[in-house]
C-alpha cells in the first residue's frame, strides 16, 4: 500500500503540467484554426496576418504569464515539463524565429497552401518550445517529432518539381530512421532506470556511475543511440549526407527552417540528455572514465573539418549553406563536448551560438529567397555577382551575415566562437582527454580560417563582380524585412551581446540544481 | 570640465568621428565626385587638428599621471573615475560570470604619436588618392575612413579582446578598398588573399589570447586581496578573477610565472619534512604513527609531483602561447615568410591605399608586439623572442632586400623594401629594452614618413603615365627637377641618411641589439645583419634613383587623350613639402615622441628585466646595463 502522502507530488504535478505549456497550447490552438480555415476558405495574407497573431499571443502569454509560479523543486521528478534553465530562452528563441519564418515564407507559399503552411510552421514552433522544457523522455521525444513531422509536410507543400520531391522523400525517410535509433537510445535509457523522468533518468545514471565508478554499457549504447538520432537532425558528420540534397531541391523558406530548428532543438535535447543544463548535477555519462567526451570531440572535429572543406568546392549557395551548417555543428559540438568534459561556460556558449547560428543563417536564407526570382534566380555564387550594384540592401545584409558566419567582430558570430573557443580551453585538462580540447579550439580556429575561404568568396561575388545578368528592380518584400531584422539581430548580439550573456547565465543558475 | 573630462570625451570621439565622416561620404557620394573629396579632406584636416590637440592636451596629464609599476597606466580612460587603472565601468559582455570583457580606451605613452601616425595617413591617402577615383569616390572616402576608425580604436585599447576585435575589423575596409578599387587585374585576389592571411594568423592570436586569459588569472594572497609577489614561507595563492585588462594581466602573467616555481619549492619542503617524520616514526614501536607518517609522505610526493607538472605545463604552454599570440601580428607585420599577400595587395591597391596599408595598417602588426605579445608573455618573449622572431626578422631583412633589387615594379620595390625595414623594426623590439621599444615605436613614425612618401611619389608616376615599371623610366631628372629632388629626399631617408627621418630610430634601435644581456652572438649577429640591411637598402634605392632619374630621358607612351605630362602640380608639390618637412622634423626632432613614449617603453623594459631573471637563473645584471637603460 502506497503512502497517499508520497503521491501527492505526483498528482499536482500532472495536474500542473499543463500551466508551463500555455502559450505552447495557443500556438497549436491557432494552428488549428489556420487548418480549419485553409479548408474552408484559403486565404495567403489572411493566414500571414494569422500566424503573426499566434505568434504573438504565445509570446503575450509567456510575459503575462510567469510559468515558474507553480513549479516546485519537488516537481523536478514527476512533473513532463521543467520551467526552470534555459526553457525560457529557448521559448523567446523559438518564437522570434517563428515571426521570422512567417515572412521569409511568404513570397514562396501559394493562396492554395498557406494555411497549411502557416500552421506547420506553428506547430514547429512549438515542438522547439516545448524540447527547451521537456523533463521526460516522452515529451521529449513528442517534441522533436513536433518538430520533425510539420518538416516533412512543409518540404512536400509547395513542390513542382522531381528535385523538390527527392528532397522531401530524401528528408523523410532519413528523419524517420533518426527518430528510431533515437527512440531505441531512449528505451535503454528507461529500461536502466526504470523511469522516463529525464531528471530521474539522469540523477540515477550519474550516481549510479558514482559510486560503481564505471559506467553500464547498456549507458553507453543508450547514449551512443541518442547522439546517432540527434546527429540527424543536427547534421553532425558522418550523418550531414541528406542536408545538402535537401537544402538544393528544397524551398528556400523551408529550408531556412530545416536549417534552423531541428538543430537548435537537437543540441538542447542533446545538452538535457546528458546532463548539462542542470548546475552542479552529476553528468550520467561522466567525463571521466567513458568514452563520451571523446566521441562528441570527435564528431566535432570531423564536422568542422569536412563541412568546411566540402562547403568551399560547393558553386550552388544553398549546398554551401549546407556545408556550413555541418561546419557550424561542429563548433557548437565542440562547446558541448567541452562542457560535457566539465568546462564551466560550455553551456552557456552552445546557446549563445545557437541564437546567433539562428539569426545569421535564417538571414541568408531570407536574402536568397528575397532576391531569386523565377526568371533571375539566385542558384550559385556566380549568380550573387554584381548584387551590390542592383540590391544595395540586400547585398549588405547577405554580406553582414557572411561575416558573421566567418566570425568577424561586431557579429554575433565573433562572440559565439569566441565563447566557444574559451569553453574549450576552459575545459579540465587533469581529465584522460588531457589537452585535447586545447588542441580542439586550434583545430576551430583554423577551420573559421578555412571557412572564410567560402564565405568571401560569396562576399567577393557580391560586391568585386559586375553581374552576369541584370537583377530586376529591388522592390521590398516580407523576406527581405525578414532579412533585416535578423542583422539587427546579428549585429546586436555583435555589438552588445551583455543582455542575452546575462539572461543565459541567470538562466543557467535558476535551473534547479540537484 | 577639467582637461581629464575633456580627453575622455575625446578618446571616444576621435574614433567616432571618422565612421560619422564615412556616412557624410556615403551620403554625398549621390551629389558629386568633387564635394565628395572637398569635404574628405576637409575631414581629415580638422580631424587631424582635433587629434593633435588632444595630444597636446595629453601631454601634460601623461608626464604628471600617477603611473602604477608592473603595467601599463592608461589615463582618460571614459567610463573610469579619475586616475583609476582598474579599468571600467563600460561592459560589453560577461564571459564567465566573474569575468567581463569591457570598452576599455585610453591613452598612454605608446598610442599618442600613433594616433597621430594613423590621422596623418589618413590625410595624406586622400590627398595621394586627388582625382583618380572616379568608380564611387563616396564609398572609396567612407571605406577609408571606416579603415581609420578602426586603426585608432585598436590603438587606443586596453583590453585583450577589444584590441583583438579592432584589429581584425580593419579587414573588412581593407578588402573593399583593395578589391574594388585596386588598380590591377589581380585586385579580387589579392584582397581575398590579404584577408585569408590575415585572417588566418590572427585566428591563432585570438586562441593564444583565450589561453594567456585562463592561465592567468588575478592572483589572491591569504589577505583576499590580490598579490603579486610570489609566497613567501608557506603562503598560498589562488587564483582569482579572470580579466582582460592587459594592465591587469601585465600583472598576473609575471606573478604566475612567479608563484609556481614557488610552489615546488614549497611541495618540496613539506616533502622533506614528510621524510623527516618517517625517518623519526621508524625509530619508534607506534605503528599508528608509522603508518601516519607514510601516509603524509604518500601524500606530500603526490602534492610535489602535481606541482612539478604544473610548472612542466607552464613552461611547455609559454611557447605554444607565445606563438599563438604572435601569429596575427607576424602575418601583418609582415615578417618573412608570412609576407606572401603582400606583394599582391600593395601592388594591386591604389596608391593612396597602398600608402595607407604601408603607412599605417602594418603598424598595428608592430603594436600588437608592443601592446599584446611582449607585456603577455614576457618569459617566452626573452627566451625565444630574438631567437626565432629575431632570426626571421633577420633573414627577412636581407631577403627582402635583395627582392627589392630584383624588381622592376617600382612599387613592388617600396613593398619589399617595406618589409626589409620592418624586420628591422620587430628586430628593434625584441631586443626588449627600453632603446629598442622606443627606437621601434619611433620607426613605426619615420617608416611611415619615409615609405609613404615613397608610394606618394609613385603616385605621380603613375597618374601621368599609368604604370610604375622602372624599365620605362630615366633620365626623369631634365624633365621633372623637382619630382627628382623630392625622389631622392625620400631615397635618402629610406636610407637613413643622418638628419632625416630613418636616422635616429635606426641607430637606437641597434643600439638596443647591442644588450649585453642578449646572449652574445645572437644580439650581434643580428645587429650586423641589421646594418647590412641598411647597406643593402641603400643599395637597391640607389639603383631605381640612377635608373629613373638620370640618363638619356625614357619615357613611356603616354595614354591617349591625357593632357601633356608637367611637373609637379600644386597640390603635388603641397603634399611632397608636406612629407619631407615631416622627414626632416623627424630626424632633427625626435626627441618628443622618445619622451612621449619612455614611461611605457621603461615599465614594459622593467617587466622583460624580471622576466630575464627568472628565466636565466643566477643571472645578476653584471654592468649595470638594466639600471643604465631605465634611466636614460
Amino acid at each position: 500500500m502506497t503512502n497517499p502522502q508520497l503521491l501527492e507530488p505526483v498528482r499536482t504535478a500532472a495536474a500542473e503540467a499543463y500551466k508551463l505549456v500555455i502559450p505552447e497550447i495557443a500556438l497549436v490552438g491557432v494552428a488549428c484554426v489556420l487548418f480549419v480555415w485553409a479548408a474552408v476558405s484559403p486565404r495567403k495574407l489572411l493566414s500571414l496576418v494569422l500566424a503573426i497573431i499566434g505568434v504573438g499571443l504565445a509570446a503575450a502569454l509567456t510575459l503575462w504569464y510567469a510559468d515558474g509560479s507553480t513549479y516546485v523543486d519537488g516537481h523536478r521528478y514527476y512533473s513532463p515539463f521543467d520551467p526552470t534553465g534555459v526553457a525560457a530562452v529557448v521559448r523567446w528563441i523559438a518564437l522570434i524565429g517563428a515571426g521570422i519564418f512567417c515572412l521569409v515564407a511568404y513570397g514562396e507559399v501559394t493562396r492554395e497552401t498557406a494555411g497549411e503552411y502557416y500552421g506547420c510552421l506553428l506547430v514547429l514552433t512549438a515542438g522547439a518550445s516545448l524540447v527547451g522544457r521537456a523533463n521526460d523522455l516522452v515529451t521529449l521525444y513528442l517534441s522533436l517529432e513536433m518538430i520533425s513531422i510539420p518538416t516533412y509536410v512543409l518540404l512536400y507543400l509547395p513542390v513542382k518539381t522531381r528535385a523538390g520531391q527527392e528532397a522531401a522523400m530524401k528528408y523523410f525517410l532519413l528523419s524517420v530512421l533518426s527518430s528510431a535509433v533515437l527512440l531505441f537510445g531512449f528505451s535503454y535509457l528507461y529500461g536502466l532506470t526504470g523511469s522516463t523522468n529525464l531528471r530521474a533518468v539522469v540523477d540515477v545514471l550519474a550516481d549510479a556511475h558514482l559510486s560503481a565508478g564505471t559506467v553500464s554499457p547498456l549507458a553507453l549504447v543508450a547514449v551512443v543511440c541518442v547522439v546517432v538520432g540527434i546527429g540527424f537532425k543536427v547534421t553532425a558528420f558522418p550523418f550531414h549526407f541528406y542536408a545538402p540534397d535537401v537544402y538544393q531541391g528544397g524551398p528556400t523558406g523551408v529550408v531556412a527552417v530545416l536549417a534552423t530548428v531541428p538543430k537548435v532543438a537537437g543540441f538542447v535535447a542533446l545538452a538535457r540528455v546528458l546532463g548539462l543544463l542542470v548546475p552542479g548535477g552529476g553528468l550520467p555519462f561522466d567525463a571521466v572514465n567513458t568514452t563520451v567526451p571523446l566521441m562528441l570531440w570527435l564528431l566535432a572535429a570531423a564536422s568542422m573539418i569536412f563541412g568546411n572543406v566540402l562547403a568551399i568546392l560547393q558553386a550552388d549557395l544553398k549546398r554551401m549553406l549546407a556545408y556550413s551548417g555541418v561546419a557550424h555543428s561542429g563548433y557548437i559540438l565542440m562547446g558541448l563536448a567541452a562542457a560535457g568534459a566539465g568546462s564551466p561556460g560550455g553551456v552557456a556558449a552552445v546557446i549563445f551560438y545557437l541564437a546567433a547560428y539562428g539569426f545569421m543563417t535564417v538571414g541568408a536564407f531570407a536574402v536568397l529567397a528575397a532576391t531569386s526570382t523565377a526568371s533571375r534566380p539566385v542558384e550559385t555564387v556566380d549568380d550573387l555577382a554584381g548584387l551590390a550594384q542592383d540590391r544595395p540592401w540586400a547585398a549588405g545584409m547577405l554580406a553582414a551575415c557572411l561575416v558573421s558566419m566567418i566570425g568577424l567582430p561586431l557579429t554575433a558570430g565573433f562572440v559565439g566562437k569566441f565563447q566557444l573557443f574559451f569553453a574549450a580551453w576552459d575545459a579540465p585538462i587533469g581529465t584522460p582527454m588531457g589537452n585535447l580540447f586545447r588542441a580542439l579550439a586550434v583545430i576551430a580556429a583554423v577551420n573559421a580560417a578555412v571557412g572564410a575561404v567560402y564565405y568571401l568568396r560569396a562576399a567577393g561575388a557580391m560586391y568585386l563582380r559586375s553581374p552576369l545578368t541584370p537583377f530586376g528592380a529591388g522592390r521590398s518584400s516580407p523576406a527581405l524585412w525578414a532579412a533585416g531584422i535578423c542583422v539587427a539581430g546579428t549585429v546586436a548580439l555583435g555589438v552588445y551581446p551583455k543582455p542575452l550573456v546575462d539572461a543565459i547565465h541567470a538562466a543557467m543558475t535558476t535551473a534547479v540544481a540537484k | 570640465m577639467d582637461d581629464l573630462g575633456i580627453l575622455r570625451t575625446l578618446v571616444l570621439a576621435l574614433p567616432a568621428a571618422p565612421l560619422a565622416a564615412a556616412c557624410v561620404c556615403a551620403a554625398l557620394g549621390r551629389v558629386g565626385a568633387g564635394s565628395v573629396r572637398r569635404f574628405a579632406v576637409g575631414f581629415a584636416v580638422v580631424h587631424l587638428a582635433a587629434i593633435c590637440g588632444s595630444v597636446l592636451l595629453a601631454g601634460n596629464a601623461l608626464q604628471n599621471r600617477a603611473t602604477e609599476p608592473g603595467g601599463f597606466t592608461p589615463f582618460a580612460v571614459p567610463g573610469a573615475s579619475g586616475f583609476a587603472t582598474a579599468g571600467t565601468t563600460y561592459e560589453l559582455f560577461p564571459v564567465t560570470p566573474a569575468a567581463s570583457v569591457q570598452f576599455y580606451l585610453g591613452l598612454d605613452g605608446f598610442n599618442l604619436p600613433l594616433l597621430v601616425l594613423a590621422a596623418v595617413m589618413t590625410l595624406f591617402a586622400i590627398l595621394v588618392t586627388g582625382k583618380t577615383i572616379t568608380d564611387r569616390p563616396g564609398s572609396f572616402f567612407g571605406w577609408l575612413f571606416v579603415l581609420e576608425a578602426f586603426c585608432l580604436a585598436a590603438f587606443l585599447s586596453f583590453d585583450v579582446l577589444l584590441f583583438y576585435a579592432f584589429f581584425e575589423l580593419t579587414l573588412i575596409p581593407s578588402f573593399f578598398l583593395i578589391g574594388r578599387w585596386g588598380v590591377g587585374g589581380g585586385r579580387r585576389d589579392a584582397a581575398r588573399k590579404f584577408f585569408l592571411y590575415t585572417l588566418f594568423g590572427s585566428l591563432f592570436t585570438l586562441v593564444g589570447i583565450v589561453g594567456t586569459v585562463l592561465e592567468n588569472p588575478t592572483p589572491i594572497g591569504a589577505s583576499g586581496m590580490p598579490s603579486y609577489e610570489p609566497p613567501v614561507g608557506n603562503e598560498v595563492r589562488k587564483a582569482g578573477p579572470l580579466t582582460f585588462s592587459i594592465p591587469q594581466l601585465m600583472k598576473n602573467v609575471p606573478a604566475w610565472e612567479g608563484i609556481i616555481p614557488v610552489r615546488v619549492m614549497q611541495a618540496e619542503a613539506v616533502a622533506s619534512a614528510a621524510r623527516v617524520h618517517v625517518a623519526t616514526a621508524l625509530r619508534q614501536p607506534n605503528a599508528a604513527a608509522k603508518r601516519e607518517a607514510a601516509a603524509e609522505l604518500a601524500s606530500a610526493e603526490k602534492a610535489l609531483a602535481a606541482a612539478r607538472k604544473d610548472l612542466d605545463d607552464r613552461h611547455d604552454l609559454r611557447l605554444w602561447l607565445f606563438l599563438a599570440l604572435a601569429a596575427g601580428f607576424l602575418v601583418k607585420i609582415p615578417i618573412v615568410p608570412f609576407h606572401t599577400w603582400l606583394p599582391a595587395a600593395y601592388g594591386e591597391s591604389p596608391l593612396g591605399i597602398t600608402l595607407y596599408l604601408a603607412g599605417a595598417l602594418a603598424k598595428l602588426g608592430t603594436f600588437g608586439m608592443l601592446r599584446v605579445v611582449i607585456p603577455l608573455a614576457p618569459d617566452a618573449s626573452v627566451l625565444y623572442g630574438l631567437p626565432l622572431i629575431g632570426t626571421l626578422a633577420a633573414v627577412g631583412i636581407v631577403y627582402a632586400a635583395f627582392c627589392a633589387y630584383a624588381q622592376s615594379d617600382l612599387k613592388l620595390l617600396a613593398a619589399y623594401s617595406s618589409v626589409s625595414h620592418l624586420g628591422f623594426l620587430a628586430l628593434g623590439l625584441f631586443a626588449l629594452n627600453t632603446e629598442g621599444f622606443g627606437g621601434a615605436l619611433l620607426h613605426m613614425i619615420n617608416h611611415a614618413a619615409s615609405t609613404g612618401m615613397l608610394f606618394a611619389l609613385l603616385a605621380f608616376l603613375y597618374d601621368r603615365y599609368r604604370t610604375t615599371d622602372s624599365n620605362s623610366f630615366g633620365g626623369l631628372i631634365a624633365k621633372y627637377p623637382r619630382y627628382a629632388f623630392f625622389f631622392m629626399v625620400a631615397a635618402l631617408a629610406g636610407v637613413g641618411l643622418p638628419g632625416l627621418c630613418n636616422f635616429p630610430s635606426e641607430m637606437l634601435m641597434m643600439a638596443g641589439l647591442f644588450d649585453a644581456r642578449n646572449t652574445r652572438w645572437v644580439g650581434y649577429g643580428l645587429a650586423a645583419t641589421a646594418a647590412a640591411g641598411i647597406f643593402l637598402s641603400s643599395w637597391y634605392a640607389f639603383t631605381a634613383v640612377r635608373k629613373i632619374l638620370f640618363g638619356p630621358v625614357i619615357e613611356p607612351a603616354q595614354p591617349a587623350g591625357d593632357t601633356p605630362p608637367v611637373d609637379t602640380t600644386r597640390s603635388e608639390t603641397r603634399t611632397f613639402v608636406l612629407f619631407a618637412a615631416l622627414c626632416l622634423a623627424l630626424g632633427l626632432f625626435p626627441q618628443p615622441i622618445l619622451d612621449t613614449v619612455k614611461p611605457e617603453a621603461e615599465t614594459l623594459a622593467k617587466i622583460v628585466t624580471k622576466a630575464r631573471e627568472r628565466v636565466t637563473p643566477g643571472l645578476t645584471d653584471p654592468i649595470g646595463v638594466g639600471k643604465g637603460a631605465t634611466n636614460r
